[in-house]
């Protein structure tokens, strides 16, 4: 089928990002055999996610150039749900995953559906309410657990019905799965109708609206897919520490983080979120480690704000785009 | 009800502490369409210049309100031409992630720089004093800060109004184009902008701390208070947000005693929506 | 049945009325010509019809459909489209993917959008040009594009907002070759509003003229160019009035 075509074919891309790419692939299959230590090991898997937090947000931010700074419900809503129908129901995690998505999704679905009414730094603020809403929510809801947050009964290990594991290798290639799910999707959205359309509106809406696109449809499909994959990640992330809370999963930071992390990658291009993570995520924790037994926290924030700053200023296609411009100079 | 009256009052001072605050990130918006979303970091910074003066200093803190208005008004400047100035070139998605980024950088800063810790004024000429008015008690640090709001408030608007820079300052805003052909020197208008959106908040942010913590994370509360009094007056409108402060002000301590002060958040979310969607203009913008 | 029928159309913003009780009709195969003096409602027109502003007052018609207060989208999909003055000058997407968006209002299917843009860049002489950002191009390219862009919808009506605003005597005569060009092979109608008078007089079958919100001569370019309201609209009453003389 075309779509499938689509979503696996590269050949329009050049030969260097397809190496890329295909080395990208080849260390993270090889990752686990080579690195023994726990902490490269956790490094490497948060590192995962946040490629698929970031592919994602670059969907309605990249693409759609919608700065939507409230991600982190996302999360947070998928994470509780399977957190929640594991600890009441024993629900296994393929059936809460869906379920959990759903909930994101519609959600979003909702949200989009009014909030797409604003624009630019309107829309931003509205989202980050509405982000903040949530969060203050959770924290004041007793039935799920409030601010004490959310454990989850652990199983037998291996344990593929409750994804629940001792080695976090297994975490590793179920997160590498989900981000080669997610750069196939993107592969194929970048071709598809829903992706121009996406592009076509970031580049100018009256433009877009008189060729026929529905403006406020699109950014609300683009919204909720983005949506699904924040879910995913939410999912993952519950099934992975074991534990949840408001502070951990929606709290602003995270929805902050995904959307700088993009940015400096290089939002509204294919690799862009992975270089970005690629470069954050390694900085903060290894930064993060080394400060906090120093009693300094926030350093690496300092340095991500110093870095989008930059960026922003001199190159808003983020790093991304200095690699374009180099190889046009050739 | 015995209640009400004491919320209306302290509502009614703290709105115009919101009004100024809300000030600078309307002149900026007015002068060139970019929200400053570093704003409630300036407020927090000119908090900390004035509890750090004052108490390692030992000056009386209201005295420290030049100095958190110059460095404020430093600051303001400082980002318009290291920042913002390149921002303006680019897309939409560069200029709120550029002010944003700014106001990561400053909110951690204060973090690494003064730790978490929550900073509060001892002594002072306001400080913990408070008057009796038949059954109700007015706060001293409320009603000063109050009264050098307005002040304050008056000042800029005066100087918007009835001064030659302040006209330069307002043609700019309406159409800067046109300004610079009539010899105006728009760039400087939007450093003015910025430094003076800078110094004013300085201003709120040392006489909050006559009476509020300082924390690195104060900025956020402050600025969505700020945003959504802004929104409410009309991104734009200095009168709207004199007004939109006061409303604010208003909601804030008279809601907050309805339905309990931890969901005053809520309120403040809850109205930013409904201004933003029902009446987008606000009371008085374009 | 006419292809258009605009039907006393009035819109005001604020105290101005820009559109006042306007009414006329274009038929399929049309070439109609726009004309006025700057802010005489050109532009506000065209929004209108296409569905940027809502009027107050009246109606619009399409093919016998009511229209009037439809989105641009909607409008676009029941077959006007429309062609602006700039296109946003954005390095997002290709000449070709840009075409390719307005083949995507027609077809969901990749393959068909693109070879539908790539045969509409044949037709305007752009192949070439097919992977260059628009930022590349000079205007007259860029004019093109936009219409490419417009033509990939398959309208029916296909509306010219000032087509050919900053091109040389040289690229005018080429755009007005084009225009001709695809109005027969594509069996378009076209409304065309512009103040470059050698571009709109020989191209037109009839043109519609503007004053101050107001429709004040429509008819055959030759009678137009001599009507005494046309003249006192564009250079006075004082020319119109030396002219008799």
């Amino acid at each position: 089928m075309n779509t499938l075509k689509d979503a696996l074919s590269f050949g329009d891309l050049p030969r260097s990002e397809r190496i890329g790419f295909f080395l990208f692939i080849v260390f993270c299959l090889v990752f686990p055999w080579i690195i023994k230590n726990a902490f490269t090991q956790a490094v490497m898997i948060q590192f995962l996610i946040f490629c698929l937090y970031g592919l994602g947000w670059n969907l309605i931010g990249g693409y759609g150039g919608q700065v939507a700074l409230g991600q982190a419900k996302n999360v947070g809503m998928s994470a509780y749900t399977v957190a929640l129908l594991m600890v009441w129901w024993d629900v296994p995690f393929w059936v809460s995953t869906p379920l959990g998505i759903i909930v994101a999704t519609v959600e979003s679905f909702i949200l989009g559906y009014f909030l797409f009414r604003l624009k630019g730094h309107y829309f931003a603020i509205a989202t980050i309410c509405v982000s903040l809403v949530w969060q203050q929510l959770f924290i004041n809801w007793d039935l799920i657990g409030g601010a004490r947050g959310v454990e989850l009964p652990l199983k037998e290990t291996p344990n593929f019905v409750y994804m629940q594991f001792s080695s976090p290798v297994y975490y590793h290639y179920f997160a590498f799965i989900l981000v080669m799910g997610a750069i196939f999707y993107m592969n194929w959205f970048r071709k598809s109708r829903l992706g121009f359309q996406l592009r076509a509106i970031s580049s100018g809406e009256d433009v877009a609206e008189s060729l026929g696109i529905n403006i406020h449809w699109v950014k609300v499909k683009a919204y909720c897919i983005t949506g699904i994959f924040a879910g995913a990640g939410g999912a993952f992330y519950a099934v992975y520490y074991n534990y949840i809370d408001p502070f951990s999963v929606m709290h602003l930071e995270l929805s902050i983080l995904i959307a700088l992390m993009t940015m400096i990658g290089g939002a509204g291009s294919m690799w862009g979120p992975i270089i970005g993570a690629m470069i954050l995520i390694p900085l903060d924790r290894y930064l993060g480690a080394w400060l906090g037994g120093l009693g300094v926290t926030g350093v690496d924030f300092i340095i991500y704000a110093l870095m989008v700053m930059i960026i922003s200023a001199y190159e808003p296609r983020g790093i991304w785009g200095i690699i374009e411009k180099a190889r046009a100079k050739r | 009800m015995e209640l009400l009256i004491p919320a209306i009052i302290s509502g009614l001072l703290m709105g115009m502490l919101f009004a100024l605050v809300a000030l600078g990130l309307a002149i900026i918006f007015g002068v060139m369409d970019i929200v400053n979303f570093a704003h409630g970091e300036f407020l927090m910074v000119g908090m900390y210049t004035t509890f750090l003066t004052s108490t390692y200093l030992s000056i009386e803190p209201l005295l420290t309100i030049p100095v958190a208005a110059t460095l404020g008004l430093i600051l303001g400047v400082a980002s318009y031409y290291l920042l913002v100035r390149h921002l303006l070139k680019g897309p939409m998605i560069a200029q709120l992630l550029g002010t944003f980024g700014l106001m990561i950088f400053l909110r951690y800063l204060a973090m690494a720089i003064f730790g978490p810790d929550y900073k509060i004024l001892q002594q002072g000429l306001l400080i913990g004093k408070s008057a009796k008015w038949g059954a109700v008690i007015i706060s001293y640090p409320k009603l000063g800060t109050a009264v050098i709001s307005v002040i304050a408030f008056g000042a800029v608007y005066w100087l918007i109004n009835r001064t030659r820079l302040g006209m330069a300052l307002k043609a700019t805003s309406l159409n800067a184009e046109a300004a610079s052909y009539m010899g105006i020197n728009t760039e400087r208008m939007r450093a003015l902008a910025w430094g003076l959106g800078g110094a004013t908040v300085g201003i709120a942010g040392a006489l909050l701390t006559n009476f509020y913590y300082a924390n690195p994370t104060v900025g956020m509360l402050f600025a969505l208070i700020a945003f959504a009094t802004v929104a409410m007056g009309g991104f734009g409108s200095i009168k709207g947000a004199f007004i939109a402060g006061l409303i604010m002000g208003l909601l804030i301590d008279v809601g907050g005693t309805f339905i309990g002060p931890q969901h005053k958040f809520a309120l403040i979310y809850l109205t930013y929506f409904l201004v933003v969607i029902f009446r987008p203009q606000g009371l008085f913008g374009w | 049945m006419a292809l258009l029928e605009v039907t006393d159309l009035t819109i005001a913003f604020g105290g101005v009325v820009a559109n006042d009780r306007i009414s006329f009709e274009i038929e399929k195969g049309e070439i109609v010509g726009l004309i006025g003096p700057n802010g005489a409602g050109k532009t506000t027109l065209f929004n209108c019809i296409v569905g940027f502003h809502k009027p107050q007052q009246g109606t619009v018609r399409f093919n016998g459909k009511d229209i009037t207060g439809l989105r641009p989208f909607q409008t676009n999909r029941e077959g006007i489209g429309r062609t602006f003055q700039i296109i946003n000058l954005s390095g997002n997407l290709t000449v070709l993917e840009n075409v390719m968006v307005g083949a995507y209002c027609r077809t969901s299917d990749r393959r068909i959008a693109g070879q539908e843009a790539s045969e509409i860049l044949s037709l305007l002489e752009l192949e070439k040009d097919s992977d260059s950002s628009l930022l590349e191009l000079p205007i007259a390219a860029q004019k093109r594009v936009g219409l490419a862009m417009a033509l990939a919808t398959k309208p029916k009506l296909l509306m010219l907002d000032e087509v050919v605003a900053g091109l040389n005597p040289k690229e005018t005569e080429e755009m007005v070759g084009l225009l001709r060009k695809i109005c027969e092979s594509k069996d378009l109608t076209l409304f065309l509003t512009e103040h470059v008078m050698e571009v709109v007089m020989p191209i037109s079958k009839r043109v519609i003229v503007l004053d101050g919100g107001q429709k004040i001569a429509e008819g055959e370019p030759q009678d137009i160019a001599d009507n005494e309201r046309v003249i006192q609209a564009y250079l006075g009453v004082k020319y119109a009035k030396s002219r008799k003389h």
